[in-house]
């Protein structure tokens, strides 16, 4: 049964690419970004480091994007671009398992909306009695970050942040959801 | 979607099935490996990764710690069993029915983690040995601890026992079929027999007269260049000279065949050895001796 299905990754890429952002300091492109509703964008904090950024959603113009909450420990800040009408990601209502199929789009060296794809390796703690991390084997470079880390219905499961042996290291939804909620500003 | 959804499921309804019968291993110094409850109350893992024989541990999947002895182990095979009380542990699902390449696979490691990936080759590519014919080359990570654990089908059947090796960028897994007939023969003797011959060959053309004389369409074989005293070899009265053309039905075209053929089930049984002696056929029966081991 499954067989006689395609396996659209390319579609799951192009609903992934609408909602992810790259997000750029003057000509310097800093990582990615998620598209939030009302204009909100979410992405790392290490990624937004100045109050005035820009973004840019695939095939769009640069928009001028300011910072509205920045959470230096937790890696993530909140950007609004005022004023335009832009899709919204979609959020998994379950947490990550091990093992199902995860897919990552950024904008690693300079390319636009790259897609790369693996399983989810773990949850848990990168530091002894920390909080959770997804651990993927999918395959990040630095343009990556504040990115979508996805279900394979599209759904975001976590924010990627960091690569670690080999492997992605995404925030959990669950955080992410908490962090844009103490900024004041509700899902949807 | 729907498809690729559906397989993300299975995949991760199959490492969440496997994960209820994987123990994290302590018998090293660094860091754990990882174990598979293989039978009731027997836990293998890789051989390389039981560093000591003493004060051993696993870990179950609730946490528990229960204390595990040796019951037996190979370092040939990298295969190593262990006792312990497993309670209510429940044993792993293995199944016989060989990987092919191309099957997605995953490896699970004590946590639980998974790496997933493809059957890339059958062989381990670096030895011909008996032990390693049908060993499973990996396309995919054994991260670090993942040694000892299992290798599971797209439905969380264990296909097979992961191992480095103990070295890098080695990704292997020794097939259930295997693991369990090492398991069998450490239960059965406690060690795993090397069988021995006690022949030394080399390769030898065979001309095609000797070819038609001996129905044979193989185009080399092994001549004897010395027979060990008291060897099994010695005993069924095999001689310098005598080319060996096949084992029990299986050819020998070089002198690898000859330790490749022998399994350890073999050991103490007889088998019929093809022999060209002074250019004609002969049937050699020869029983199968054990190798003595190093001390």
């Amino acid at each position: 049964m499954i067989a006689s299905v395609p396996l659209d990754f390319a579609g799951l890429a192009d609903a992934l690419r609408r909602v992810t952002v790259e997000i750029t300091d003057g000509d310097a492109s800093r990582g990615s970004g998620v598209l939030w509703p009302r204009g909100f964008v979410v992405t790392n904090a290490h990624v937004a480091r100045r109050s005035r950024l820009t973004v840019r959603p695939i095939d769009g113009d640069h928009l001028d994007a300011c910072v509205v909450a920045r959470d230096r420990d937790a890696d993530l800040a909140l950007l609004r671009v005022a004023g335009v009408d832009l899709p919204t990601a979609m959020i998994a209502e379950t947490p990550a398992r091990v093992g199902a199929l995860v897919v990552a789009v950024g904008h690693p060296f300079g390319l636009s909306g790259a897609l790369t794809a693996g399983i989810v390796h773990a949850i848990g703690p990168i530091a002894r009695n920390g909080a959770p991390w997804i651990h993927a084997d999918v395959r990040l470079a630095p343009g990556n970050s504040g990115g979508p880390l996805a279900d394979v219905s599209g759904a975001i499961v976590g924010i990627n942040a960091m690569v670690g042996g080999g492997l992605a290291l995404a925030l959990p939804i669950s955080r992410v959801l908490d962090f844009v909620r103490s900024a004041g500003v509700a899902w949807p | 979607m729907d498809a690729l959804l559906a397989i993300s499921n299975e995949l991760a309804g199959a490492v969440e099935h496997a994960a209820r019968s994987v123990v994290e291993v302590n018998a090293r110094r660094r860091f754990g490996s990882t174990g598979v409850h293989w039978r009731p109350g027997l836990i293998v893992t890789a051989d390389h990764t039981v560093e000591v024989d003493e004060d051993i541990t696993v870990t179950t999947p609730d946490g528990r710690t229960l204390a595990a002895t040796v019951a037996g182990r190979d370092a040939a095979i990298d295969v190593a069993v262990l006792r312990v009380d497993a309670g209510d542990l429940p044993v792993a699902e293995i199944t016989g029915e060989p990987a092919r390449v191309g099957h997605i696979v995953l490896a699970v490691g004590r946590g639980p983690r998974a790496s997933w990936g493809l059957v890339s080759a059958i062989g381990d590519g670096r030895r011909r040995r008996p032990e390693t014919a049908d060993w499973l080359s990996l396309d995919l990570t054994l991260y670090p601890g993942f040694s000892g654990g299992p290798l599971i089908d797209a439905r969380g059947r264990v296909v097979g026992m992961t191992t480095s090796g103990a070295a890098r960028h080695f990704q292997i897994a020794i097939p259930s079929g295997a693991a369990d007939r090492t398991v069998e023969e450490l239960m059965r003797r406690g060690r795993i027999p090397r069988p021995h011959l006690g022949v030394g060959t080399q390769t030898v053309r065979l001309s095609e007269t000797l070819r038609e004389r001996l129905r044979t369409d193989q185009r080399s074989a092994v001549i004897i260049v010395d027979v060990q005293p008291d060897s099994p070899a010695a005993a069924a009265g095999l001689m310098v000279g005598d080319v060996i053309v096949a084992l029990g039905g299986a050819r020998i075209t070089e002198p690898g065949d000859l330790r490749a053929v022998l399994r350890p089930q073999q050991v103490g049984e007889t088998v019929t050895l093809s022999v060209a002696r002074g250019g004609e056929p002969r049937e050699i029966p020869v029983t199968i001796g054990e190798r003595a081991r190093r001390a």
